[in-house]
């Protein structure tokens, strides 16, 4: 009796959740292990060919990389700069809600549209940011951001770290704002400096907040699409691609047009973004065990 | 009570399967809204059709399908479920539907012969009257036929024409427009030679459109995709014109920054559009564009050429009807519809774009701004749209030409990979 009580109330969140992730799932899966026409058209099973001609691929070591750096400096840099942010916004100011609700614009903005925007603003010819360097003398002459293969990776990961920082500055906010201010107090009272209480304090305290922003982001970052692909799009190749934007161009885009294959590199991708958060909270886990 | 170590474990755990669940969800969100917007199509046999359109302009596209739609269910009683898709994202919507075995019963796009191979669609014996067969004109019926027979249905065409900016070319001490390739460099280089950021020629070689580009380029030296029955993309011609292209770019320096990384519509169309280039290639809806801002005083003639007789490229776009039971009689109905020539007069003349029947070009022909286009029509070629592994060939050159043009690019190297891969593809059945 009391379990299918239970079972009533689970419903509706089991229901969903079979929906939204387990369907999706099993027919990525089966996808994967299908073959496909050009057209879309299911033409059999294939078993594991897809995953095999995945590894044959030239342009897979380039796009692996490219994914590693992409996640990594914005999720890095992200989480440095939101710790500032989060600790300036958390002192009282004058302006500090005009200044809390500015921050939350990049996030609440469409991502294609901060992306068309900053495409824009990168442009050779028009763009804001070649007319300001060389005005100020910074440049000699206007660099093509989005063209150059040295500054396209940077210009994306740019743009990555302007729309990760709000929703991380807030999750540390947040953090910061539960430390309850006795333990202040006692720093005070035992005399320790503003850094040192930063270090023996706050960031100590932090650390659930700072899991969390990790966490969240290193999987958002890597399943971000609407900024490589926009800012992309002028660039022939997968030079510049990450394993989200290149599953896009296999299935649409590049002559390979399969969406078997892309289905596969669509399974790989989950498996390795769990696999990367569950290495990172292991080891999280580890070091307090040591501490 | 927990001790403090537990609760950790406690809530790691539960963030772990929290996050479990997030990642599978954030992944899989692509595959769900394509399977949400399969699904909602099921337009049962009979009753109602679905037809998918691309999107050609937000002004116009819409209304016209509208109408014609409200026009069909008035006369017939079948209802049309319409979408309206755009250029970018309807290959994969229509790939979606497909996979989902949900097939519109009629399609609009730039390509038919894969879907003709795969055995999906009706040809013009089944679904078209003869009256609306005799009417197209024979080039563009040539262009939709697949082994023989007709499949791909055009629904209206287009042609290139070369664009040139007359201030620029005053400036620069031009008389007219370049018709030889020699007389096309010399002008390059004198607008260039003006200075202040002035381009001489935007070359869009970037993944949007540059198998049409290139094509202009390679025709007009007298080379081509195929050479009789097999693709011949590496031919010493061909080698020879990308060379010329990737010249122009890092020896003359005639050309925007990074050629091969331009794309047509936000790149090489809006540095003309903004009086910057003295040259492009461009079309009918470029005409349109630069008439409503009235910024750049252009002309238009043929393409400057390396053999007698300039070449242009015409793009003809199909209607295709998908086979399903019992929906025969009803898309042959919405097709005779479309194909009455003063549906179909009135829509093509509102998005700008040229006839593909005899009888709507001969009531267009007295529209003078359409005269350049029409006028190239007849040394138009088409794109071996009828070839299936086309599908394939166009995509990868648009994802590798502009590789050759870049500093250091070699053209010789990325025509044989592409003469490669298009012959593997036509190899694989």
């Amino acid at each position: 009796m009391g379990r299918w009580q239970a079972l009533l109330w689970l419903g509706p969140s089991l229901a969903l959740i079979a929906v939204v992730v387990v369907y999706p799932a099993v027919a990525l899966v089966g996808a994967s292990l299908g073959r496909y026409s050009i057209t879309g058209l299911y033409q059999g099973w294939v078993g594991t060919a897809n995953y095999m001609r995945l590894l044959e691929q030239e342009a897979l070591p380039d796009v692996v990389l490219n994914t590693i750096v992409w996640v990594v400096s914005i999720v890095a840099v992200t989480v440095v700069a939101s710790l500032g942010l989060a600790q300036l916004l958390n002192e009282e100011f004058p302006g500090r809600r005009l200044v809390r609700w500015a921050l939350i614009v990049p996030w609440a903005a469409s991502l294609i549209m901060t992306s068309k925007l900053f495409v824009w603003l990168y442009d050779y010819y028009f763009g804001m940011l070649n007319r300001v360097l060389t005005v100020l003398g910074l440049l000699p002459a206007p660099v093509d951001w989005l063209g150059n293969d040295a500054t396209v990776m940077a210009a994306m990961i740019l743009v990555g770290i302007f729309v990760s920082l709000p929703f991380t500055t807030y999750v540390l906010l947040a953090g910061r704002a539960a430390i309850p201010g006795e333990v202040y107090e006692a720093a005070r009272v035992d005399g320790a400096s503003r850094w040192r209480t930063y270090r023996s304090v706050t960031l100590p305290l932090l650390r659930p907040a700072l899991l969390v922003a990790i966490v969240l982001n290193v999987i958002y970052v890597f399943n971000s699409f609407p900024i490589v692909w926009t800012l992309n799009d002028r660039n022939p190749g997968f030079a510049h691609d990450t394993m989200i934007t290149y599953m896009y161009k296999i299935a649409f885009k590049s002559s390979l047009r399969d969406v078997g294959l892309a289905a596969a590199l669509g399974v790989v991708n989950v498996l390795v973004i769990l696999l990367a958060v569950l290495l990172y909270l292991q080891t999280v886990t580890w070091r307090e065990a040591e501490a | 009570m927990d001790g403090p170590g537990t609760r950790e474990g406690h809530g790691l755990t539960r963030v772990l399967t929290a996050l479990a669940a997030l990642g599978v969800l954030a992944s899989m969100l692509l595959v769900a809204c394509d399977r949400g917007a399969g699904r909602a199509g099921g337009a049962g046999g009979g009753k109602s059709i679905t037809v998918v359109i691309a999107e050609y302009s937000k002004d116009h596209t819409k209304p016209f399908w509208q109408s014609l739609s409200e026009a069909y269910t008035k006369q017939t009683g079948v209802k049309v479920d319409l979408r309206i898709i755009d250029w970018n994202s309807i290959d994969q919507q229509v790939s979606t539907m497909i996979q989902n075995n949900q097939p519109p019963d009629v399609l609009n796009l730039n390509s038919f012969s894969s879907y003709a191979k795969d055995q999906l669609l009706y040809s013009a014996d089944d679904v078209l009257s003869p009256k609306t067969r005799e009417d197209f004109i024979g080039a563009f019926a040539r262009g939709g036929e697949y082994q023989g027979k007709l499949y791909g249905f055009p629904i209206l065409s287009s042609a290139r024409a070369f664009f040139y900016n007359k201030d620029l070319f005053g400036r620069a001490g031009l008389a007219g427009p370049p018709k030889t390739w020699d007389e096309f460099v010399q002008a390059a280089r004198k607008i260039h030679g003006l200075g202040g950021g002035v381009i001489g020629y935007a070359l869009p070689l970037g993944p949007e459109e540059a198998q049409a580009e290139w094509a202009i380029w390679m025709w007009n030296n007298g080379g081509d995709w195929k050479s009789g029955d097999t693709w011949a993309i590496n031919s010493d011609k061909n080698v020879q014109t990308l060379r010329f292209l990737a010249d122009l770019a890092n020896r003359q320096k005639v050309t925007q920054v990074n050629p091969g990384k331009t794309n047509r519509t936000d790149g090489a169309f809006q540095l003309f559009k903004d009086g910057k280039v003295g040259m492009v290639m461009g079309f009918s809806p470029l005409a349109a564009q630069l008439d409503a801002e009235r910024k750049v005083s252009y002309g238009v003639a043929e393409m400057p050429t390396a053999v007698e007789q300039a070449v242009t490229l015409g793009v003809e776009d199909y209607l295709m009807a998908f086979k399903r039971s019992g929906n025969q009689d009803a898309v042959k109905q919405f097709l005779d519809l479309y194909y009455q020539p003063e549906n179909i007069t009135r829509w093509i003349t509102a998005e700008g774009f040229l006839p593909v029947t005899k009888t709507g070009l001969s009531q267009m022909s007295a529209n003078a701004k359409l005269k350049p286009y029409l006028d190239a029509l007849p040394n138009a070629r088409l794109a071996p749209t009828t070839d299936p592994a086309w599908d394939r060939v166009k995509l990868d050159v648009q994802q590798n030409i502009g590789l050759a043009v870049q500093p250091g690019g070699n053209p010789k190297q990325v025509l044989d990979q592409l003469q490669k891969n298009a012959v593997a593809a036509a190899g694989a059945r």
